[in-house]
Formats: structure tokens, C-alpha cells, sequence
């Protein structure tokens, strides 16, 4: 066998597993939650999302995770009634994965499969469209996962017996940070 | 004698290298799904978590720098949560059926105080006001009684409807204690007079606050 060969390639080769990962943190979000009611349109909203992506062979993982209680609607009452409606003391967080390819941010939109894990309950949302702007080494990524109460086995909660619709689709506005 | 191949010897040195660099990636690796279960582990017996993408690079929930407050699973809470969520629920229930008597309440009482009023009207006057206040201090209990949850500020329209509760509340102990008086002095042929010619206009203060806490919270504003 060829020595020059093999050293040549151990050379070239050992870049490939020493190479850092590239990685992603969530600096900055907005996620917006939304329930109907005959009497009442209201939204919940959180900045306390936390989230990295770690990039490897072409392909990022990403994991966010937000405090339920951290929803604010502007009415205390309401708060209360959702954290225990979607049982947030038991379940404290939801957390969303999704693996998407590393060279996804050349495009304008990119269809994610995300794994959401929410009220003890894990559903899957297939090719979700979502909005990506590059702003230097920052991406922001803006979208609407279509969640539903269902989904998490939710039982709708209600006001003055009327129960809320089952769409609770969620707005996701993020702003990620690129780390080499 | 064999003498040793420089060649060989520095691939001998890169193997070592890289093999010694892959065990401690392995090492890393393990240690960090150990981790991943190990933070998942307080929330196992309550929460149903699905395993990570199969991959060791995906992120954990460590990695998120999330505090153990935001991440521990209290069922103690949600228990008070659920208690609380129970018995405002019936609450709210029952507020809406006292509104039922309350207004009939309300609308017989133009026909009970007048000059021409009959027994009849008197005493069915009396029965639904009676009504509304058994029905009032029981959804009252309901409200009061209801776990408090430690660390919440009190924000939004609940503040208004709670704000309410200082007119109608005392409102409903006054206006039948009026109302016992004034029923006494009809009975007994007399014009409604003294403090008891305050009860149309407590009931009605009372049954207004009544239907503002009701809509406080029934509608946005």
C-alpha cells in the first residue's frame, strides 16, 4: 500500500473530524398564540423561548423549549386557566424540534417537520412553511405552526359555557444567531 | 534488526490520535444522552417525553440553559390549579343562573313597592330576592374559596370584576335586610319609609355592579 497515500489521506481526513460544529442560538423571540371564542379573540405571547441548532454533516438540529407559564394574554385569570388547561404545572415546557438541512437558509422559505412536545402530549406538523431573512450573521425566521387543541388532547376550555374554537394556531417570530 | 519506517511510525502516531480523539467523542456522546435522561428524569413519571432525534449532535434540554424552576414538573400545583380552574367554574355557572332570578328579581320589585301592590306580588317579590341571595353567596363561596396560586399579580379585566365585587357584595347584604324592613312596614299598611325607601335604589346599584362583573369578564374591553 501506498504510505505517502495513506498519510495524505489521514491528513485531509482528520480536518473532517476535528471540524467544530456549526452552531445556532435563538437570540431573540416572539411566540403568539391565538384562541377564539364567541365573545373573546384573544393571544398569549412569550419572549422567554430558549433555543440552539447544531449543524453536522449537512443537517442542523434544532431545539427550542418555552415555559408555558411564561404566555402572558394581559389577563392573570385567563393565564391561570390556560397553564392549568393545558396542564403546565405537570408539563412545564413545550419544546419543538425540527431538523432541517444546513444549506436551508438560501432560500426565502424552507417546509419544516416539527416535533412538538406539548400538555404531556407529542404531535407532528409536517412541511410548515416558514419565512427566513439573513441579516448578517443573523437569520430571522417567521412562520405559523398550525396547532390544534386536539392535538395535545386538550379539552377546550370554555367561557360562560361556550368552549373555545380548536385552531390555536401559533405565531413563531425568531431571530437566531450564528456560532462557529 | 528491523529498522523502523518513519513513514510508518508517523501513521502509527495519527492512528493513536485519531482513535484517541473518537473514544473521547464517544465519551462526550454518552455522557451527554446520560445527561439528556437525566434531566428528563424528574418529568418521566408525570411526562411522556419522546426520545431525541437519533442523533448525538441534536441539542438537549441542558443545553438550553433553561433554570431547574422553569423545567421541574409540580403536580401539586397543577392539582391547585385544577382545584382553583374546578371551582370557579361553578362560579361562573352559578353567576350566570343568579342573574335569572336577580333580574325577575329587579322587575317584580316595581310592582311590589307601589301603592297599589298586592300580597301576592309581595311575597313573590320576596321568594325570587331570596332566591337571588342564596344563589349569590353560594357563587360567592365558590369565588372567595377558590386556591390561591402564590406569585401571580392580579392584571386585567379579572381586576374590574373583583373591583365590583366591593359594590354588589355589600349591596346584597343591604338590599334584603332594606327589603325585610320595607316588607314589614307594607304589611302592616304602612308608606315604605325611613332607610327602607333605600331599597329600589340598593337593589338596583347592586343588580347594575351584578351585571358589570358578569360582562367584565364576558367581554373584551
Amino acid at each position: 500500500m501506498n504510505i505517502k497515500f495513506l498519510i495524505g489521506l489521514l491528513f485531509f481526513a482528520a480536518p473532517a473530524f476535528a471540524q467544530a460544529d456549526h452552531q445556532w442560538i435563538l437570540q431573540q423571540s416572539s411566540l403568539t398564540y391565538h384562541v377564539s371564542h364567541p365573545l373573546h379573540q384573544s393571544e398569549g405571547v412569550s419572549h422567554e423561548a430558549r433555543g440552539k441548532g447544531v449543524c453536522h454533516q449537512g443537517q442542523c438540529d434544532f431545539l427550542i423549549a418555552v415555559p408555558v407559564k411564561s404566555f402572558d394574554s394581559g389577563d392573570s385569570n385567563r393565564d391561570l386557566h390556560m397553564v392549568q388547561a393545558v396542564r403546565g404545572a405537570q408539563f412545564p415546557l413545550v419544546t419543538v424540534r425540527t431538523r432541517l438541512p444546513e444549506d436551508a437558509g438560501s432560500s426565502a422559505t424552507v417546509h419544516a417537520d416539527l416535533e412538538i412536545q406539548f400538555a404531556g402530549q407529542t404531535a407532528e406538523y409536517k412541511q410548515v412553511p416558514l419565512q427566513l431573512a439573513k441579516d448578517g450573521d443573523n437569520f430571522r425566521i417567521t412562520g405559523t405552526v398550525p396547532a390544534t387543541l386536539s392535538d395535545f388532547k386538550i379539552d377546550p376550555p370554555s367561557l360562560l359555557t361556550f368552549p373555545v374554537k380548536n385552531e390555536i394556531p401559533v405565531r413563531v417570530e425568531m431571530t437566531w444567531h450564528a456560532e462557529k | 534488526m528491523i529498522r523502523p519506517n518513519p513513514a510508518i511510525l508517523i501513521l502509527c502516531a495519527l492512528f493513536a490520535i485519531a482513535s484517541a480523539s473518537l473514544s473521547f467523542a464517544q465519551t462526550n456522546d454518552s455522557t451527554e444522552v446520560s445527561t439528556f435522561e437525566n434531566a428528563d428524569q424528574p418529568q418521566e413519571t408525570a411526562q411522556t417525553q419522546t426520545p431525541p432525534p437519533n442523533n448525538s449532535q441534536a441539542p438537549s434540554l441542558e443545553d438550553l440553559g433553561l433554570s431547574p424552576s422553569q423545567t421541574q414538573s409540580d403536580p401539586q400545583l397543577q392539582a391547585r390549579l385544577d382545584k382553583r380552574a374546578h371551582m370557579l367554574k361553578i362560579h361562573q355557572r352559578l353567576g350566570l343562573i343568579t342573574a335569572i332570578p336577580m333580574i325577575a328579581s329587579v322587575a317584580t320589585g316595581f310592582g311590589a313597592g307601589g301603592k297599589s301592590t298586592s300580597t301576592s306580588d309581595r311575597w313573590a317579590h320576596l321568594a325570587l330576592g331570596s332566591v337571588t341571595g342564596d344563589l349569590y353567596f353560594t357563587t360567592a363561596y365558590f369565588a372567595i374559596f377558590a386556591p390561591r396560586i402564590p406569585g401571580t399579580q392580579t392584571r386585567g379585566p379579572i381586576r374590574v370584576h373583583k373591583a365590583l365585587a366591593w359594590i354588589h357584595g355589600p349591596g346584597m347584604i343591604l338590599t334584603p335586610i332594606l327589603g325585610a324592613i320595607a316588607f314589614d312596614q307594607k304589611s302592616k299598611g304602612e308608606k315604605v319609609h325611613g332607610i327602607a325607601s333605600a331599597h329600589g335604589a340598593v337593589a338596583i346599584v347592586t343588580a347594575g355592579a351584578f351585571g358589570a362583573a358578569l360582562l367584565s369578564v364576558s367581554l373584551k374591553f
